[in-house]
């Protein structure tokens, strides 16, 4: 039977749309996991006020392993993510010297990249995901990672496949080339004839040759760090793909994001990943009330709370029927029933841990 | 502190709708659209998303990219960045094969795509082309545009964008767009930020950090602050205890109180003009657009879109 938490694979990621609630399961999967005696770290991105307080940290676990006082066979541990420091660390890992390294973390564009570019992020991620399960690896043999609250979840699996198509692209050669002499001014490209010059006016007119200048240096200074980064990006993407990672994907309730979760659920067993199951989050409880009766418009029904929510549970029982059919049974599929309060302690967050692990063992049966 | 908008959002040219993803941006986004335009003003409601989920809203067919028209005086776009920057350049570079040869070379492509800022100051160079009648022949002639933005990251960082490129490119089409639209979007009397949210911690979170933001960046405020989703209610009469027998009323309550909690949050950080839209039993398309706009018209903060 198949456990949610399991000695043979170390490694869950949780995946979904933003606001469906995967930070809180993923957390409570945590708990659940430390109370079966395991030695476990769960890694997240942006956590509510709320479940820092139920877990008892705060801005000191950014970027480190803070432990969690819970009274457990194992261990808990939590660390915030923070994008912009594992990636300066990155950079720090692979630079030959402090100059080097000063030059990328100093540059205006390096800058604007590791805080804005979209896909960064993401790998950012799976690169700590990396870092931590490859060296600290002995500390901690259950790690749970939650993801980026992205609205296409994709950006996360393909970041690797992405860095590593960018470091072999045929436009980082190009942007690689001594564009600027020692005054700063752009080479002439002589051998491009008219059409050098006018790409080159135009990228003077367009992009502006500060910025040209900015990210010219940032390549260069970046150059001798490809080598280690993509063999670091190549080994972030088996890690991704090797049966010791699984994914859990948690879904929204209701029929309108069943087209988001099979989309997402196709795609992780497209690229190789391995689904270990859907979670359906929050999903409206069923009360046996006729759901419009007496009322003739939407807006009149929405008046009386209990008709909307017994709504509610009418779309979202419809939801989970489409979903179970369409995606059909080659992944558990459960649902979480929506709670009035998310967890605010950890004995609420166990509690859910529990539940999740149960209909995850009851849904693997079925 | 009375935070009214400088003028009503029917009277600016470009209004801005921001929040975290999954908070009904598209519906408020319709709803401003269609009210707007029944008010005179031709209306385009923009948004960014390959799935076209405003189409959708707006009971129009996905269109890849074509402005079509959504009723009287009413145009939905769905907008690629990319799209505008090359057609800027295309409008530049005159001659067509070297167009297309700067288009195709890998060097701009990179450039384009690596370039701090530019592809959000393209979506709203797209807002500031269609305002001035220079989006190309064929495109109607447009008071109003409303951005349905992209939900990742924060509004502000879209908003900041048009003078982040500015700074950096001085000249040429992108330099001189950007400074316009820059200063388009520091002009309360021409722009206006709508935020919407639900009655949650992080959402609501989302909104305070997206004011202090803009405030300090910026120096503006959103002007209208919409809370989506709300529960009604929870009418006294059955707070008693008939109520603690019946499991429905039950949760209506304790949702409802959570929701209270968080409206509270809000109200204590800042006054705002605020209009509060219910959750309703409707899928999303027109008829849902249509009833939260009868229930935002009722308010007294509707003042703030049509006064």
């Amino acid at each position: 039977m198949a456990a949610l938490v399991s000695t043979r694979e170390p490694l869950l990621v949780f995946v979904g749309s933003g606001g469906v609630g995967k930070t809180t399961l993923a957390a409570a999967t945590a708990v659940r996991a430390a109370r079966e005696g395991r030695r476990t770290l769960v890694m997240t991105f942006d956590p509510s006020l709320r479940l820092k307080d139920a877990l008892g940290v705060g801005e000191e676990a950014r970027d480190r392993e803070i432990p969690v006082p819970l009274e457990a066979p194992g261990t808990l541990h939590v660390s915030l993510l923070d994008a912009r420091r594992t990636f300066d660390r990155l950079i720090e890992r692979y630079s030959t010297d402090a100059a080097g390294r000063d030059r990328i973390l100093a540059n205006r564009f390096y800058q604007q990249l590791s805080g804005s570019l979209g896909g960064i992020l993401e790998y950012m991620a799976v690169e700590r995901l990396f870092e931590v399960a490859s060296g600290a690896g002995e500390r901690f043999d259950q790690i749970v990672l939650d993801t980026p609250p992205t609205r296409q979840a994709l950006d996360f699996l393909e970041a690797p496949a992405r860095i590593v198509g960018f470091l072999d692209s045929g436009a980082l050669r190009v942007a690689l080339k001594p564009w600027f002499d020692e005054a700063g001014h752009l080479k002439a490209t002589a051998r491009w004839g008219g059409l050098g010059r006018r790409v080159e006016s135009f990228l003077d007119e367009v992009v502006g040759l500060d910025l040209l200048r900015e990210m010219a240096e940032f390549f260069q200074a970046f150059a001798p760090l490809f080598a280690g980064f993509r063999e670091r990006a190549r080994e972030v993407e088996a890690l991704l793909i090797s049966p010791r990672t699984r994914f859990v994907l948690v879904s929204g309730p209701g029929e309108e994001a069943i087209p988001d979760t099979l989309f997402f659920a196709r795609r992780l067993l497209q690229a190789g990943h391995h689904l270990a199951g859907i979670v359906v989050n929050r999903v409206h409880p069923r009360f046996d009330l006729p759901a419009a009766e007496g009322f003739r418009t939407a807006e009149e029904t929405a008046l009386d709370g209990r008709r909307l929510l017994a709504w509610l549970g009418e779309r979202d029982e419809r939801g989970l029927a489409a979903l179970a059919s369409l995606a059909g049974s080659r992944q558990p599929l459960l649902s979480v029933p929506l709670a009035a309060d998310e967890p605010t302690d950890l004995p609420a967050l166990a509690a859910l841990g529990d539940l999740l692990a149960e209909r995850f063992a009851r849904a693997s049966l079925g | 502190m009375d935070n009214s908008p400088a003028r009503p959002l029917a009277a600016c040219q470009l209004i801005v709708v921001t929040g975290k993803g999954g908070v009904g941006k598209t519906a408020v986004s319709a709803l401003l659209g269609a009210a707007l335009a029944e008010a005179g003003r031709r209306t385009l409601v923009a948004e960014v998303d390959p799935r076209e989920n405003l189409h959708q809203m707006l009971g129009v067919a996905p269109s890849g990219g074509e402005i079509l028209r959504a009723g009287p005086r009413l145009w939905v776009q769905n907008l690629s960045p990319q799209r505008v920057i090359d057609e800027l350049v295309s409008e530049q570079v005159k001659i067509g094969l070297v167009a297309r040869r700067v288009l195709a070379s890998p060097i701009y492509q990179q450039f384009t795509a690596g370039a701090p800022g530019l592809k959000e100051m393209a979506v709203l160079g797209q807002a500031f082309r269609l305002l001035s009648g220079r989006a190309g022949t064929g495109a109607p002639a447009i008071d109003t545009v409303i951005l349905d933005a992209p939900a990742t990251g924060h509004g502000v960082a879209l908003l900041a964008a048009p003078a982040l490129v500015a700074e950096v490119i001085r000249s040429g089409p992108i330099g001189r767009m950007s400074a316009a639209v820059a200063e388009l979007v520091a002009d309360p009397l021409r722009t206006a930020v709508v935020t919407v949210t639900l009655a949650e911690e992080m959402p609501v979170q989302e909104v305070l950090e997206l004011a202090a933001a803009l405030e300090e960046k910026l120096g503006r405020r959103p002007d209208l602050l919409v809370a989506n989703g709300l529960f009604p209610p929870f009418p006294p009469a059955l707070a008693r205890d008939a109520a603690e027998s019946d499991p429905a009323a039950v949760l209506w309550r304790r949702l409802r109180a959570n929701q209270d909690r968080e409206l509270g949050r809000l109200a204590a950080t800042w006054s705002w003009s605020r209009i509060d839209l219910p959750l309703l039993p409707l899928a999303r398309g027109p008829e849902l657009v249509a009833a939260l706009r009868r229930a935002a018209e009722g308010q007294a903060a509707w003042k703030a879109v049509r006064s």
